[in-house]
């Protein structure tokens, strides 16, 4: 009979603490069913301070060149292969880990992942993040169907125009970026989770042009260059980091892995790598870390 | 905050509305023609209901989306995801609410059918008189669980672009850095839910004739 009882109340304890540690995580993840973060008891209960070689990338697997999901289901991409190398300089365990890219700082901030490393711009997030020296420059540009006759900037007046939830080119476009006034002119700003869903609603007509990373619109176009233009005044230029919590450890890391992407690159890594991902908008000639 | 947020439910609120008016009737349509002695016709809309229980809605809204170009070529306009939204929705509900409309039509005793039969009633009088009205009382708890999973389905046109609550709460988030716009979206979901769990309520007493 007792026995009965404490098993019972023993099964409502680990119930609670069930509802519990599952109420925790649903906070930290907050997004999207689709993403599946590993939720390893101690990346989730152990606040940042403890990085133990398990090198975890969050990025956004539809980010191609940098990040994405290769032909054989494995994460692929520039940025990915970096990492790769860097890891395997220090000895760390590389865990790549599709994140949603709205729910980016929490996941970070609580340990989750130790890094942001996909495309990740610096400019306009410097004080959230802790970041390495700007490895890689970029561009924002603006994609038209071939046949539009939007030849420049201006000719945006009153379109549609589409870009990622939360990304850089929206950063630009909206208040307070360097080209609010453009965005404002705009018929509508719309924005969507990811560019493959935005090409097919620019080909279909259901909006007039999109603002994106050059690399990222070089591989969308891929080999459809009739169908796409990119106008050849950017929006705006630059830079990429790898991000990292703002805590001591954090910026312990980033000068690690700055050093080592040093390294990469005077030992030629870097340039191989490039030339990899050439046909999709990577190059050499962006790479912008000065050499040790 | 609250202004985006309240835009973006006045979006969600108009899909969760045309769906409700669009697919109670057409669910009715598609249960009927499940149930129809004519084989074909029978055939036809059990293949309906299976490809719209059996694939995700959310792909069911790129396909009502983007087929009308990559299919038929067929050029669409700003306009367009939001219609493709409530297309998809429409037809998807519709096959749901087929299916429990079916199990009501089906939990109808055969002796009742006889029996009106016997006093002389026509199959339409029959169904329309004596199967339908206990059909509806039977079938409400079923439909309040599908209509309150719909208000929730409705941040599903984000995917599109459609610039419903959850998508504002999204861009509100991500601008301002805060989760305040995630808890305040909740709390609206979770109230229009309330609402809706209150009338369901309301009706449901209503026509709670003939029990004890």
């Amino acid at each position: 009979m007792s026995n009965a009882t404490l098993n019972r109340r023993q099964f409502i304890t680990a119930a609670l603490g069930i509802t519990g540690v599952l109420g925790l995580a649903a906070c930290g993840s907050t997004t999207s069913a689709g993403s599946s973060a590993p939720s390893s008891p101690d990346a989730s209960s152990a606040s940042a301070s403890s990085f133990d070689g398990s090198f975890v990338l969050g990025f956004d697997q539809d980010f191609p060149p940098y990040g994405y999901v290769g032909d054989d289901g494995s994460y692929t991409g520039f940025d990915i292969d970096l990492a790769k190398a860097v890891c395997d300089r220090e000895g760390w365990t590389l865990v790549p880990t599709p994140i949603s890219w709205s729910a980016k700082d929490t996941l970070l901030n609580s340990g989750q992942i130790t890094c942001i490393w996909n495309g990740f711009t610096i400019e306009s997030r410097k004080d959230g993040y802790a970041f390495t020296d700007p490895y890689m420059e970029n561009r924002q540009v603006v994609v038209v169907p071939a046949s539009s006759d939007v030849r420049q900037l201006s000719d945006l007046s009153g379109k549609n125009v589409i870009t990622q939830a939360d990304s850089a080119a929206l950063d630009v476009l909206s208040e307070g970026g360097s080209q609010e006034e453009l965005g404002k002119s705009f018929g509508n700003l719309q924005t969507i989770d990811n560019y493959n869903t935005a090409f097919m609603m620019l080909e279909s007509g259901q909006v007039d042009a999109i603002a994106i990373d050059y690399p990222v619109a070089v591989f969308n176009i891929g080999d459809k260059t009739a169908d796409f233009r990119i106008l050849d005044e950017n929006l705006n230029s630059e830079h990429f980091g790898v991000g990292f919590a703002k805590t001591d450890e954090g910026m312990q890391l980033a000068k690690t892995v700055e050093a080592d992407l040093q390294a990469l690159d005077s030992e030629g890594t870097v340039k191989e790598l490039c030339e990899k991902y050439a046909d999709q908008g990577v190059s050499y000639d962006l790479w912008c870390l000065p050499k040790a | 905050m609250m202004g985006m947020l309240l835009s973006g439910y006045r979006i969600s609120m108009v899909i969760f509305a045309v769906t409700l008016v669009g697919s109670v009737p057409l669910g009715m349509l598609v249960a009927l023609g499940r149930l129809s002695r004519f084989k074909p016709l029978s055939l036809l809309m059990q293949l309906f209901i299976s490809v719209l229980r059996g694939t995700p809605l959310m792909l069911q809204m790129f396909a009502a989306s983007f087929m009308p170009y990559y299919v038929f070529g067929l050029k669409t306009d700003s306009n367009f995801p939001m219609i493709a939204v409530l297309v998809s929705f429409v037809i998807n509900y519709a096959a749901y609410f087929a299916e429990i409309y079916r199990s009501g039509i089906q939990s109808i005793p055969r002796g009742q059918y006889e029996a009106a039969e016997v006093l002389g009633y026509s199959s339409r009088q029959t169904f329309q008189r004596i199967v339908l009205p206990q059909v509806v009382k039977r079938v409400l708890p079923a439909m309040g669980n599908e209509v309150v999973t719909l208000v929730k389905d409705t941040s599903l046109a984000f995917s599109l672009g459609v610039l419903e609550m959850f998508t504002q709460a999204r861009a509100i988030v991500t601008s301002q850095r805060t989760m305040a716009a995630f808890a305040v979206a909740a709390l609206i979901y979770w109230v229009t839910c309330l609402v809706i769990e209150y009338v369901m309520r309301r009706i449901e007493r209503k026509l709670d004739y003939y029990h004890d």
